[in-house]
């Protein structure tokens, strides 16, 4: 039997309408369990290439050994880990130009930099939302301090010694030190539940005013 | 090691004796907490707010005229209304005594600002804009609040919040009246207050201003205020909202002849 047109009309609008909302469903899905999703998770370009890997990776993977808070320097101290002035890559980039060309070409951009009294515009990488306010300090001396009786891991886990600074950086960091590029998707999503399970399995504040501002 | 936070439970006295009018506490609440500016555009729309605002009354007819001010903010009731009309639990009560508002929580449904009886929360009808020399004015520790969404004042939570990570946990000291008032950790409007109207502190804090009205407001309810020792008494009391602020009577040394008033 042929099918009629009414009949060929309905399963046309019936297929659309499947694959419309399979779609829906699929980006809401997408959404959700990726973060960020669609790809927007790639490390933005920055203007001067900087290989986390050479300076804060370990001595023996060829790399420089530099603690965290040497260059993000307040973040033992305040709100915002903070992003070096051009004046302290000069510390050591005085001296220091490079071996193989690539290395040298962008070490003449940080000098150059320094030498026009323009600073360098470095792409954010991580962005918590503007309602949320996050204290670098107050986690890293929880973490940090040896008074403190029990500190527990975001997964739960028990951690006895008190950590070091990068070890506390890479809890929600990552292994920043092995990445060439810092990219976006992190140890940690930093969704909300992320901070609630910490702060609960730590048994700390989780009044929504902590967080919230 | 980190100290566990102290239980705080605050309060803020408002000395109408030694309020006069001066709106500083107006404009400190304005640049501390992002508030839009009121235009006049703003105010013919009848969409104009301030966190805390001076209404001003009359009493007596010209010539025996006396201007009485009287600072409106919110009450940080214990039996806040506003709080169970929410449909989003964007508003509620913490430990600390404070009415919180969680503003990305909010979906505007404005029951809270319908049911609270001293018009103390307001919505924001419009994206709030800053002239262009204001461009980096505004307070980092409060979000700018987008249009559709409910706010009002916060006893400067952030403040208090600063003050916590600072003081009791960092330096492992109480955080007590002293403190706050040294390091500037009060609210806005009580640390601009030129005539120290305003006050602020833990009701249970001994060196603080607040403890002897709240023990004698608290210990006396509505109906037998005549017992009171002080001059403290709530705003609208007998709705039962128990609000946290306590307002202190004016102590008028010149009143009016009887018969003047007409009680406006």
């Amino acid at each position: 039997m042929r099918p009629s047109a009414k009949m060929l009309t309905l399963g046309l609008v019936g297929l659309t309408v499947t694959v419309v909302v399979g779609f829906l469903i699929a980006v809401l899905l997408i959404s959700w369990f990726s973060n960020p999703p669609f790809g927007l998770g790639n490390a933005p370009p920055q203007p001067v290439a900087f290989p986390h890997t050479v300076h804060a990776g370990s001595t023996a993977d060829g790399g420089m050994g530099i603690q965290c808070e040497f260059c993000h320097r307040n973040v033992t101290q305040g709100d915002a880990a903070t992003v070096p002035a051009v004046e302290q890559c000069l510390f050591c980039h005085k001296t220091i130009g490079g071996t193989e060309d690539s290395a040298k070409a962008e070490i003449a951009k940080v000098r150059q930099s320094f030498e026009e009294n323009d600073p360098i515009n470095w792409e954010r990488v991580h962005r918590l939302p503007d309602h949320v306010r996050f204290i670098h300090e107050a986690h890293i001396r929880f973490f940090t301090d040896p008074g403190q009786p029990t500190r527990t891991g975001i997964n739960g886990e028990s951690i006895g010694q008190p950590l070091t600074v990068p070890e506390t950086c890479s809890v929600c960091h990552g292994d920043v030190a092995s990445m060439t590029e810092v990219q976006p998707k992190q140890g940690q999503s930093l969704k909300m539940g992320t901070c609630l399970d910490c702060h609960r399995n730590n048994n700390v504040a989780t009044d929504c005013t902590v967080c919230h501002k | 090691m980190v100290t566990q936070r102290v239980d705080h439970k605050w309060g803020m006295v408002v000395d109408l004796d030694r309020c006069t009018g001066c709106q500083a506490c107006v404009v400190a609440c304005q640049s501390e907490n992002n508030l839009p500016i009121n235009t006049k555009d703003l105010f013919l729309q009848r969409r104009a707010y301030e966190w805390i605002r001076i209404e001003r009354y009359w009493e007596g007819e010209f010539p025996d005229v006396k201007a009485r001010f009287i600072p409106i903010l919110c009450q940080h009731c214990e039996n806040a209304p506003c709080e169970p009309v929410c449909p989003v639990f964007a508003t509620y009560h913490n430990d600390e005594g404070l009415n919180v508002q969680i503003y990305n929580r909010c979906v505007g449904t404005r029951y809270c600002a319908n049911n609270c009886p001293y018009q103390v929360r307001f919505f924001n009808y419009w994206e709030p804009v800053w002239p262009e020399r204001l461009r980096n004015h505004l307070n980092p520790d409060v979000t700018v609040r987008s249009r559709g969404i409910m706010e009002k004042c916060s006893f400067c939570v952030q403040r208090i919040r600063r003050a916590e990570v600072t003081v009791e946990r960092r330096e492992r000291s109480n955080l007590d009246y002293a403190t706050m008032k040294k390091r500037n950790f009060l609210p806005a409007c009580v640390s601009a207050c030129p005539t120290n109207a305003l006050n602020f502190a833990d009701q249970a804090d001994v060196s603080g201003p607040v403890k002897e009205y709240f023990d004698d407001v608290n210990e006396h309810p509505h109906g037998e205020a005549h017992d009171r020792k002080t001059r403290g008494y709530r705003l609208l009391e007998e709705m039962g909202t128990k609000p946290n602020v306590i307002y202190l009577k004016k102590v008028d040394p010149f009143p009016l002849r009887k018969g003047v008033s007409h009680g406006s």
